[in-house]
């Protein structure tokens, strides 16, 4: 460029001083002012939600973790549970949970009368309202694991019914009692009474965390423990197949294949499959591996693979992020120091590539753990009653549930304890979510190298 | 070196080391490289000069079969290597880039350590049987990069965290360590200030003993200072090939005389 160039009109008419702001300038300050303002505002709005979901969440769920027991010696009576007085396990086995009952109920009573607590309730069926009716089979299961205790007197810590629980949670009122056919006020009285004796006791709950499902009238016994591990059994199935395949896949995609039309319609539907409703993955699960392949229903393998078939988008898009991020230079110096493309890519572009297809892993996983849509549809929602070891025999094909499902199963039910549950349970789920995510940052922050 | 000594430098060797005949190179549709003929000679620098976006890197980029990295990069003609066509059908360019070593014009050291830079082409060709035998690799090609005395003490510290010139050197270090017959480099001084330019411009001189170096660059000084033959690129041409010091001093085509003076690129 030369000086030729340079324009020769003479300026135009000098402007203002530079202290007092134009027209213009105020205009544009004005909507620089005005869009940070919207910025701040959806910040704002986004974390009030947050809080109150988080407030919320806390202040309905933490009931779940506690949860009301009765502590009585019960007199377990040779004459109802043994009537041979042979101590042979099968003929004590043959005493079902109706044989039990009684017992435990005596026991309450002879409770109440010993301590001298003034109440109505005089008689053994009076006592049916206060205690769960999964404590029998707690006592039994005791009883047949060791049935050297008949005929003395061992003190129990059983559950207390779902009602006494509320009412000392808060949840069931003295007034909502009047219309409740299954605990009077009188009961609560004997509760009020019972609590100060240590009788009836509230206290921290770890077979929430660890225990399986429970019938609909007994919300107080069920915990989220084998659904946690049907969703772990899940996660093993999707890290195990969605990992190796999504980061094969990739490479693949990346290094090796050609840029033709059918490659860029691949790379079109894999961003559009992420975007698919997860329940349309829940059908081809139902079609392709139950229907089609007959694998059996309710199997934390056929979860596993719906929600790796779910998850695999997700992978290997990240994959193929973080192999696009590793610069080319490193490939030319491994190829012209006569690496095979292979060698390049396994020696150096992926070791490079590996926090980002890790955190993309991970954040697949959290997703996979958090989805209920598909599971509802190949009938992971089973009904496990028992608990673990028995409830997980087999593990990958034994029928389960997962945390999700099994928050949405509890959120069905009529009974109010199993709402409180549901809030527990996510609770716990969003524990997972948070150390998965945690895991991820950390992953990243470490690995991650500046070249 | 001193440029004033161009005239008196004549080249040690006149075994031709590659020939090529009637290269074409197309990109797609673009016609990059048009019917090129050369003969580099052994144990010689030879440099590639010509204005930006002439062919001299997509022309060096064949030596080594680079350009297959390159979906849409077609290449025809022969190039011949001690008198074995590259481009044969049986010939694997892995094996090809062994012998024919490359330096990037941007330092590109693996993120690994010193030690593992130099060691990773030994190790992935087998050169080493041993520890000590690949200790005694990694010192040979340090010390012909001429960077040994610097990075000695600390040879497990990662190669990224040195100068742009000490990169370059150890990107130098790492080509040769290969023992490749043939050293090319792709400018390799763009990336680095003077100093350390002067340092790879005297290790260049010094390669020259074992191998035979091609350079690809845009300083006509550098070209100058470290060639015994230029060949002069313009748009995809190769115009002159010849003694660096008549290129410089006494050029036939009246193109490489422009561009040498700088009135074209």
């Amino acid at each position: 460029m030369t000086e030729a160039s340079m324009p020769t009109t003479p300026h135009a008419a000098p402007r203002g001083s530079l202290t007092t702001v134009d027209a213009r300038t105020k205009k544009r300050k004005a909507a620089e002012a005005r869009f940070r303002m919207y910025g701040i505002a959806g910040i704002a709005t986004g974390i009030f939600f947050l809080l109150v979901l988080l407030a919320s969440i806390v202040g309905s769920g933490t009931g779940a973790f506690q949860q009301t027991f009765i502590n009585v010696p019960v007199y377990l009576d040779p004459e109802k549970l043994d009537k041979n007085g042979e101590r042979n396990p099968s003929d004590i086995a043959k005493v079902s949970t109706f044989g039990y009952t009684p017992l435990i109920q005596d026991a309450l009573l002879q409770q109440v009368q010993d301590n001298g607590i003034e109440t109505p309730l005089e008689d053994r069926g009076d006592m049916k309202a206060m205690i769960s009716a999964s404590a029998a089979a707690q006592v039994r299961d005791t009883v047949l694991a060791n049935p050297d205790l008949i005929g003395e007197t061992v003190e129990f810590r059983i559950l207390a019914s779902s009602r006494v629980d509320g009412y000392l949670k808060d949840r069931v009122k003295r007034e909502d009692v009047a219309r409740d056919k299954n605990i009077d006020a009188e009961h609560l009285d004997l509760v009020d009474a019972l609590v100060p004796l240590g009788i009836v006791q509230k206290t921290f709950n770890m077979d929430f965390i660890t225990g399986a499902d429970a019938s609909e009238s007994r919300a107080e016994a069920a915990g989220m423990g084998v659904s946690m591990i049907g969703s772990f059994f899940m996660m093993l199935v999707v890290l195990v197949l969605a990992l190796p395949i999504g980061v094969a896949a990739s490479i693949y995609l990346e290094e090796f294949a050609p840029k033709n039309r059918l490659t860029d319609l691949i790379e079109v539907n894999i961003a559009n499959l992420a975007a698919v409703p997860s329940i349309v993955f829940g059908i081809l699960g139902l079609a392709v591996f139950i229907q089609f392949m007959h694998l059996p229903q309710s199997a934390p393998l056929v979860g596993g693979m719906v929600l790796t078939l779910m998850t695999l988008p997700t992978i290997i898009i990240s994959t193929r992020a973080s192999l696009k991020a590793v610069p080319p230079s490193i490939r030319d110096a491994a190829l012209g120091v006569g690496a095979s493309k292979m060698q390049s890519v396994f020696h150096h572009v992926l070791p490079l590539a590996a926090p980002g297809i890790l955190t993309g892993t991970i954040i697949g996983l959290a997703q996979a753990l958090g989805e209920t849509a598909p599971l509802l549809l190949i009938g992971m929602v089973g009904f496990i009653a028992s608990n673990a070891p028995d409830s997980i025999a087999s593990g990958l094909l034994d029928p389960n549930s997962a945390m999700p499902a099994q928050i949405y199963e509890w959120a069905k039910r009529a009974d109010p304890a199993y709402y409180e549950r549901a809030w527990g349970g996510i609770i716990i789920l969003l524990l997972f979510l948070i150390t998965m995510n945690t895991i991820a940052v950390i992953l990243r922050r470490r690995f991650e190298r500046r070249w | 070196m001193n440029d004033m000594r161009i005239l008196e430098r004549d080249v040690d060797a006149d075994a031709i080391k590659i020939a090529a005949r009637g290269v074409q190179v197309y990109y797609g549709d673009i016609h990059a490289i048009k019917d090129v003929d050369v003969d580099i000679q052994d144990k010689t620098v030879t440099a590639f000069i010509g204005p930006s976006g002439c062919g001299k890197s997509t022309f060096l980029r064949c030596l080594n079969r680079m350009n297959d990295t390159i979906d849409i990069c077609r290449v025809e003609g022969d190039i011949h290597i001690d008198g074995e066509d590259i481009y044969d059908k049986r010939v694997d360019p892995v094996q090809l880039r062994a012998k024919v070593g490359m330096v990037f014009q941007k330092p590109n050291p693996f993120p690994k350590s010193i030690y593992d830079n130099v060691a990773y082409g030994p190790k992935i060709h087998g050169l080493a049987k041993n520890k000590v035998e690949l200790d005694d690799i990694v010192e040979r090609a340090l010390r012909r990069g001429a960077i040994w005395d610097e990075v000695k003490d600390r040879l497990q510290e990662p190669g990224t965290g040195l100068s742009g010139g000490q990169q370059q050197r150890l990107c130098i270090a790492r080509a040769v360590a290969t023992e490749p017959e043939v050293l090319l480099m792709d400018e390799p001084c763009s990336a680095l200030d003077p100093i350390a330019t002067a340092q790879v411009e005297e290790l260049i001189d010094e390669l020259r003993q074992n191998y035979s170096v091609v350079i690809v660059t845009h300083s006509m000084q550098q070209a100058a200072r470290v060639s015994q033959k230029t060949a002069f690129f313009h748009l995809g041409n190769l115009v002159e090939y010849g003694e660096t010091g008549t290129i410089f001093t006494n050029p036939e085509d009246p193109r490489t005389e422009s561009y040498i003076t700088g009135r074209i690129g």
